[in-house]
C-alpha cells in the first residue's frame, strides 16, 4: 500500500447502501458475447486496446447468458433470430440491462420499410435500457452508451422507495 | 465458345427442350421507347426438360459444364404470367459460361428438380422454392433454408402481402 500503510487505524467509511450497492454493479458489468451484423464488429473493436472497455469495467465478454449482466445487441434482428434472442434475454440473472446497439436495433434501420424478416427494433421483444444512434455507431458512441448505462444504474433506488412513481 | 457456338453445338447433339436464343441489342432508333437490351445472352429452355438439358451440357465433352454457379428465380412484373428462373453454368477446362432461363406459370409454378444433375443445385432450389413458391418436384430436402419454416407467403413475389405480426412479434 505504500505511504497509505498505518496512516489510518481502523478506519470507518461511512456511504449510503444503495450507492454502494449500485457501484458494484455498475463497475462489473459482463456483457454476453452476442454479435449480430457489422455492429459487432464495433463491438469487438472496443473490446481491443485501442478504446478498451475493460476501463469502465465491462470487459469480461462472457459466452453464457447464465454469467452475463448486459445484452448488447449488436445488429440486424430478424424474427428467426428474435426468439432466441427472447430466450437468451429470459436466462440471464436479473438485475439485467440492454443496450440496442446501431440503426437496425434500435429500429430496423435500412430495413425498416421493405425488410419482411427484419423486426423494426429489438425493443418489441426484450426492454431496451439504452439506445445508440449509428450505422453502424463508432467504439466511442458505444462507450458512451454504456457510461449512459452507467450513469443510469447509479441512480436506481434499491433500498428507499423512488420518490417519483415508476 | 460463344453463347451462339454454345447453341449451335447444342443443337448439333440434339439437347432437349432447348427453344432459343436471347442476345443483347441496341436500341431501335425509330421507336423512342425501345430501350433495347444490355447483359448477357442467354438460352431459353422449356422449364419441365431443364434437368435433361443441364445433363446434356454437363455430360457433352465439347462443353464440359463441370459447375452449376447459380440457380436463381425472378418475378418480372405484377401482371406478368410467368416467373422466369435462371441458371448460370461455368466449365473451368473450357473457359466458357452459359446463361440458361426458363419461365414457370404463375398460377402452377412447378417444374422438375435439377438436384440429381448439379447438387449444388440443391441450395438453390430451396431459395427459390421459399422465396417464389416453385415447387421442384422431386427435390430430396424441400425444407426452407432462409425464412422460419412456418413462415406464409413467398416474399420475392411481386404480390406479396406483409404479415402483421410472427408469433406475437409486431411486424409494423
Amino acid at each position: 500500500m505504500g505511504f497509505l500503510e498505518n496512516q489510518f487505524e481502523e478506519n470507518v467509511l461511512t456511504t449510503k447502501v444503495d450507492w454502494l450497492l449500485n457501484w458494484c454493479r455498475l463497475s462489473s458489468l459482463w456483457p454476453m458475447t452476442f454479435g449480430l451484423a457489422c455492429c459487432a464488429i464495433e463491438m469487438m473493436a472496443v473490446g481491443m486496446a485501442h478504446h478498451d472497455i475493460d476501463r469502465f469495467g465491462a470487459g469480461a465478454f462472457r459466452a453464457s447468458p447464465r454469467q452475463s449482466d448486459l445484452m448488447i445487441v449488436a445488429g440486424t434482428v430478424n424474427f428467426k433470430m428474435a426468439e432466441r434472442i427472447k430466450k437468451l434475454h429470459e436466462q440471464m440473472p436479473s438485475p439485467k440491462y440492454v443496450i440496442a446497439m446501431g440503426a437496425c436495433a434500435t429500429g430496423g434501420g435500412p430495413y425498416h420499410d421493405w425488410g419482411y424478416t427484419v423486426v423494426k427494433g429489438v425493443d418489441r421483444v426484450v426492454p431496451v435500457d439504452v439506445y445508440i444512434a449509428g450505422c453502424p455507431p463508432r467504439p466511442e458512441a458505444l462507450l458512451e452508451g454504456l457510461m449512459a448505462l452507467q450513469r443510469k444504474i447509479r441512480r436506481t433506488p434499491i433500498v428507499r422507495k423512488p420518490s417519483t412513481p415508476a | 465458345m460463344d453463347c451462339k457456338g454454345i447453341q449451335d453445338r447444342l443443337l448439333a447433339i440434339g439437347a432437349p427442350g432447348l427453344i432459343g436464343i436471347d442476345l443483347p441489342r441496341e436500341p431501335d432508333p425509330k421507336d423512342k421507347k425501345d430501350k433495347g437490351r444490355t447483359g448477357e445472352p442467354f438460352l431459353l429452355v422449356d422449364a419441365q426438360s431443364l434437368p435433361a438439358f443441364l445433363t446434356a451440357c454437363r455430360d457433352d465433352p465439347e462443353l464440359d459444364f463441370a459447375l452449376l454457379v447459380d440457380l436463381t428465380a425472378a418475378d418480372p412484373a405484377a401482371t406478368a404470367p410467368e416467373l422466369w428462373v435462371h441458371v448460370q453454368l461455368l466449365s473451368h477446362t473450357k473457359r466458357h459460361r452459359l446463361a440458361v432461363r426458363c419461365a414457370v406459370p404463375k398460377a402452377t409454378p412447378s417444374m422438375p428438380t435439377s438436384a440429381r444433375v448439379y447438387r449444388s443445385a440443391q441450395w438453390h432450389e430451396r431459395e427459390a422454392m421459399e422465396m417464389f413458391g416453385i415447387e421442384f418436384v422431386g427435390h430430396p430436402d424441400p425444407r426452407h433454408v432462409l425464412l422460419p419454416d412456418d413462415w406464409v407467403g413467398h416474399p420475392l413475389r411481386k404480390d406479396y402481402v406483409y404479415p402483421e405480426e410472427y408469433h406475437g412479434i409486431s411486424c409494423k
